[in-house]
């Protein structure tokens, strides 16, 4: 149970929304305005978190990482990969406040994938370690996707 | 070795060695073939690196075709390989992927194998057949070899010795060790493919400027190199390192920097048949344990390590590398991920798919090519095509 107000709970959760909302309109300039100008963003398995194992499957540790992620997905691969719609549903389960307008928000995710060909299927589960900053905006200064899925059923374009 | 009757007459094998038929990627008859022949048959199969066992007590399961495998080290020190069964009822043993433990027990009966596969203890023994001594209960051993820490198992005794099995692919296969096979293992990307197994490993040189548009965009060239194959299915890959310049298409293309030592320059890429492909390109050591998933689809498990001798500033620089270069989500090969379904869908349609890139001879086998020829894969097809019997058609 958090101690925090509803109004930064809200908040908190506008920022995932936003998140998850800017992967799943596949606007990756939309998902890159979710960062601060100093976060990260790490997609990685339970297993290897597990086992402090440091091989992630997407791995952009500064802002210029996650610029070079737009431009993997919008210009790097446009035009060679199948088509995919995801959807992300979310659940925060804890936040705590870490000073300086911060907050360390756990969210479980699950996102279901579309192809083309219309048969829906699960692409991965698992669940978010997140630093965000309340400001003006709400931004993340860091966002860790651990996937459960330590075999994910497919290739993944769009971050999680 | 020959296929059953049944088989052999419906698969209509062409005549042009440059022409495999579609249907061998899509038919269960044939699948169960293969599993025959060639996952539990004369070949060998990469299963581990000690780079992923380090401490006595380590463990990995991990598949050969559809049989189950225990990768172990002891308190011995030793790495042993033994099917991942019980030797009382064949209940799957280990159910974790990788982990350390002091003793396995088999939780139906209790049965408990220490960690040479020994049996130590079996609950209620005095009621057991007449027959039943402990000492044949042992846990089910896999014949096994190694080649600079790579670890491989056969489920046949007439597999050659693996240093001839190997023959040239040796010398790929040291390029991507760093030369010693001293490694340490950096983690997984795991991912299953809707694709047969053979589509999948049909990658080829040709490909890779055309498929993968982050090379042009990067002004990435490749550098000289050859690639051969040999007679019994491997292919390797040698040239010379080629680091991209800094276009300013990347915002960090720190990314894109070699930072290895002379004595690990090179890439190289090493394809055992019938499934396992290592690579070493720029400074990430990749090993891709596989295996097929029944017939239309392929579990990949990509393995990244570092050297043992490698500095903190150098394990990171491979950490970020690899993380974001090669796999399922890589820079340089989400494509491939991308294609493979699409192929194994395609390869549903009548006839034959046809090799053309660096193709020389259509009557025949040879095992040198340039480096971006797709005629490299032509080898592998051949001793595919022996390997279960299946009989050319005349020209």
């Amino acid at each position: 149970m958090s101690n925090l107000s509803i109004e930064i709970l809200s908040a908190l959760d506008n920022a995932q929304n936003g998140y998850i909302n800017s992967l799943d309109t596949k606007n990756m300039d939309g998902w890159l305005a979710n960062y601060t100008t100093d976060g990260s963003y790490i997609c990685i398995a339970a297993e290897n978190e597990a086992n402090n194992l440091p091989i992630a499957l997407m791995l952009d540790d500064c802002y210029a990482r996650l610029q070079d992620r737009v431009t993997y997905v919008t210009k790097v691969w446009a035009g060679t990969f199948e088509d995919y719609q995801t959807r992300h549903f979310t659940q925060r389960i804890g936040a705590e406040a870490v000073g300086n307008d911060t907050y360390k928000v756990i969210t479980n995710y699950h996102i279901l994938f579309t192809p083309e060909q219309g048969q829906t299927n699960v692409l991965v589960t698992g669940h978010y370690q997140d630093e965000i900053v309340l400001g003006d905006t709400a931004l993340f200064k860091s966002k860790k996707a651990v996937m459960d899925t330590n075999v994910s059923p497919r290739y993944i374009v769009y971050p999680v | 070795m020959n296929a059953p009757e049944k088989y052999s007459p419906l698969v209509r094998w062409p005549a042009k060695v440059n022409e495999i038929p579609k249907e061998v990627f899509f038919r269960e008859d044939v699948y169960q073939l293969e599993l025959e022949n060639i996952f539990y048959g004369p070949e060998w199969h990469p299963v581990a690196h000690t780079g992923e066992l380090p401490n006595k007590g380590d463990f990995k399961t991990i598949n050969v075709g559809e049989r189950p495998i225990l990768v172990v080290r002891g308190d011995d020190g030793d790495i042993r390989t033994f099917y991942n069964a019980c030797a009382h009822r064949g209940n799957l043993l280990e159910t974790r992927v990788s982990g350390n433990a002091v003793e396995f027990e088999c939780p139906y009966h209790r049965w408990l194998f220490d960690l040479r596969g020994e049996l130590r203890g079996a609950p209620g023994d005095d009621d057991f057949s007449p027959s039943y001594r402990k000492e044949d209960f042992g846990l089910p051993a896999i014949r096994s070899a190694e080649f600079m820490g790579l670890i491989f198992v056969t489920c046949s005794d007439e597999t050659p010795e693996l240093d001839e099995y190997l023959g040239r692919v040796k010398d790929a296969l040291a390029i991507t060790f760093n030369g010693d096979g001293r490694l340490k293992l950096l983690g997984y990307q795991k991912v299953l493919y809707d694709v047969n197994w053979k589509a999948y490993v049909d990658n080829d040189g040709y490909h890779a400027p055309l498929l993968h548009a982050a090379f042009k965009l990067l002004d990435w060239q490749g550098g000289k190199g050859e690639q051969y194959s040999t007679k019994n299915g491997h292919i390797g890959f040698e040239s010379e390192l080629k680091v991209p310049k800094d276009t300013g298409f990347l915002k960090d293309p720190t990314l894109l920097q070699f930072k290895g030592t002379a004595s690990s320059k090179g890439s190289a890429i090493a394809s055992t048949f019938p499934i396992t492909v290592i690579t070493k390109h720029m400074d990430m050591i990749n090993i891709r344990f596989a295996f097929p998933r029944g017939v239309g689809q392929t579990e990949v498990h990509y393995g990244y390590y570092c050297h043992e001798d490698d500095d903190d500033e150098m394990v990171q620089h491979r950490i970020r590398q690899s993380s974001n270069m090669l796999g399922p989500t890589g820079l340089v090969s989400m494509e491939d991920a991308s294609i493979f379904h699409r192929i194994h869908v395609g390869n549903h349609t009548p006839g034959n798919v046809t090799f053309q890139k660096g193709v020389k001879h259509e009557d025949r086998i040879w095992y040198d090519f340039k480096q971006n020829d797709e005629a490299g894969n032509l080898p592998r097809w051949e001793h595919y095509r022996q390997s279960l019997g299946f009989n050319r058609e005349e020209a």
